[in-house]
């Protein structure tokens, strides 16, 4: 097998990696590949496209505070190559670079926003961040600005981790909301993962996705009133969300868990082996019998 | 190199369980010397098959495995034919065919449904082992109705020692389970009222809780014949089924349900922490 189909299969498997994860997959995958030299030339971009799409977390030098790295704090760089990118936290200003093995942040620069639509931001994320401490025991928020083919977009996302492999567990949750105001629209997703491994391997997955209008009331409303507006309309949809995460629950289990397998057979009774066995026997005798004695 | 395959083992252990296929291949196209070991020891879903000699349906797993070809416990021919396949002695073939009798009764009682094989082999010590497999698939008719998998895997060891048997039981079972829900889906309820009349609330998600878990068990039986293999091994079964049933309800629908809430408290948090401050100063108040 040449090196490229090599390295790229060892991607495939880092971009699998339940969270909290990635350097355990690493590890193995070192030891399947025994190339060092190879692994660290090739599976960077590998990395890369893992945090970004993880909503890997960061802590943004000097502010005291942990931001997300993706696609949406990615900053545009035509110029610059995949090592020379830099990634944004509105909340502190700051773009840095940021080392996807490491996980560091590193050459801070401060960062001009848009004038314009600055103080709406700020104003969703002020809401974000007291929502997110209201739910979330080690969440991490960021709300971005960008400018698209669909007009200005405002872009909250929302992680939490949870790694316990003292325990054999871990988890993420990850949300994103995209709100256009030029259209008036909010799309998001909620993505959950879970990963259970004490002598097994049982993951959850979950993807939802969701879309709404902003109602008139909102629309009209003054910037602060209706940044927290959206946020209660987003803490009310993931409350939900997560109630009816429940309801699945309960019905996967009386439903598709009990019709695969019963917990007694009809009779609520174990089966009694020896007449199993012997009805067989006794089936077959009866069958043969029959054979001979009608001839 | 033993330690290559248990950093396979392990990767195997982390990545997600609906991918084990594509990942077990992956893996044997970069090491092919270690292919055995891996399809021995990595528990891959059960492959339906089809009995053409007697048109029954069975199940394909690395145990009856020759080459290229699977044997049928029914019949049992390989397919596609092979002129020289491993076969149990005829012996040990005798009592395959009525362990497999007696694991189709086990499989119709407890699965409706379903299929089960079992297959024996003679071990170079005069004693034998084998596995017994059992899957059930419940497959949607519409797009929002729930599906799943049963997939049971025991093998099991067994040396007998005058009228005693010693069986060693080595069980894995894989589970799989998916949901999906929307609100544009014909027949799915909304997932939730609203009735501030904002029609234009769209929401399409999937569940999906997959994996597997593995227990071992070490029992000794009286034997008075051969087929008292059948009852014991049964027995054993039996057993570690409703334990791992249960096993897997806790985790399936315990375990990783408590993680969700660990991730994210429906509950305000923020009300809990102004609560508990304002009891500890009430208490430091009646202190005082």
């Amino acid at each position: 097998m040449d090196t490229t189909e090599r390295v790229q299969i060892a991607s495939t498997f880092l971009l699998q990696s339940p969270p909290g994860e990635i350097n355990d997959v690493l590890n193995d995958v070192r030891n399947i590949i025994g190339d060092d030299d190879l692994l660290q030339e090739g599976i960077h971009p590998a990395l890369r496209e893992y945090n970004i799409a993880q909503f890997t977390t960061v802590d943004v030098p000097g502010s005291g505070h942990q931001s997300i790295i993706s696609e949406a704090s990615r900053l545009p760089a035509e110029d610059l190559d995949e090592t020379q990118e830099r990634f944004l936290d509105p909340r502190s200003k700051t773009s840095f670079v940021f080392d996807h093995l490491s996980l560091e942040a590193s050459n801070p620069n401060s960062f001009e926003p848009d004038a314009e639509h600055e103080s709406f931001r700020v104003a969703l994320q002020t809401s974000t961040l007291s929502y997110l401490s209201s739910h979330f025991q080690d969440g991490v928020a960021s709300v971005f600005f960008s400018t698209t083919d669909e007009g200005p977009e405002f872009i909250i996302q929302v992680v939490s981790n949870k790694y316990n492999p003292t325990n054999f567990w871990s988890g993420r949750w990850r949300s994103e909301y995209v709100i256009n105001l030029t259209e008036n629209k909010v799309v998001g997703k909620i993505l959950v993962n879970v990963h259970y491994y004490e002598q097994g391997n049982v993951q959850l997955s979950t993807t939802y996705d969701i879309s709404f209008a902003l109602p008139p009331a909102i629309i009209s409303a003054p910037p602060n009133t209706a940044a927290s507006k959206i946020i209660a309309l987003i803490e009310d949809e993931e409350g939900k969300y997560q109630i009816s995460l429940n309801d699945t629950y309960q019905e996967m289990g009386e439903k598709t868990f009990k019709g695969l397998r019963r917990a007694l057979p009809l009779t609520r009774q174990k089966i009694d082996w020896d007449k199993v066995l012997g009805y067989k026997l006794g089936a077959e005798l009866s069958s043969s019998k029959g054979m001979f004695g009608n001839s | 190199m033993g330690d290559l395959v248990d950093s396979m083992l392990d990767l195997m252990r982390r990545l997600p369980p609906t991918r084990t296929e594509e990942n077990v291949d992956a893996l044997v196209r970069i090491c092919p010397d270690y292919a055995d070991d891996l399809l021995g020891s990595v528990d891959q879903p059960l492959q339906l098959k089809t009995d053409v000699a007697t048109g029954r349906d069975y199940l394909a797993c690395d145990y009856n495995r020759d080459g290229e070809s699977y044997r049928s416990p029914w019949s049992n021919e390989y397919d596609p034919p092979l002129d020289d396949g491993t076969v149990p002695s005829p012996k040990l073939r005798k009592l395959e065919i009525s362990a497999n009798e007696a694991f189709d009764t086990y499989r119709e009682m407890y699965f409706e449904g379903g299929v089960s094989s079992v297959y024996l082999w003679d071990l170079e010590d005069g004693g034998f082992a084998g596995v017994v497999l059992l899957k059930k698939t419940m497959a949607p008719t519409t797009p929002f109705e729930p599906s799943g998998s049963w997939d049971s895997i025991h093998v099991f060891e067994t040396a007998e020692r005058g009228r005693q048997a010693h069986y060693k039981l080595t069980s894995t079972v894989m589970l799989q389970l998916v949901t999906r829900k929307g609100s544009e889906g014909e027949g799915s309820p909304p997932v939730a009222a609203d009735r501030k009349g904002t029609e234009s609330w769209k929401r399409n998600g999937e569940v999906s809780l997959s994996g597997s878990m593995t227990r071992q068990t070490e029992q000794d039986w009286p034997i008075h014949d051969a087929s008292s293999h059948i009852p014991n091994t049964g027995k054993m079964i039996e057993e570690m089924e409703i334990k791992m049933r249960n096993l897997l309800q806790e985790v399936y629908f315990g375990k990783t349900r408590d993680i969700v809430y660990d991730l994210r408290s429906v509950d305000d948090l923020e009300k809990a922490r102004r609560q508990k401050e304002l009891q500890k100063e009430l208490v430091g108040f009646i202190k005082r």
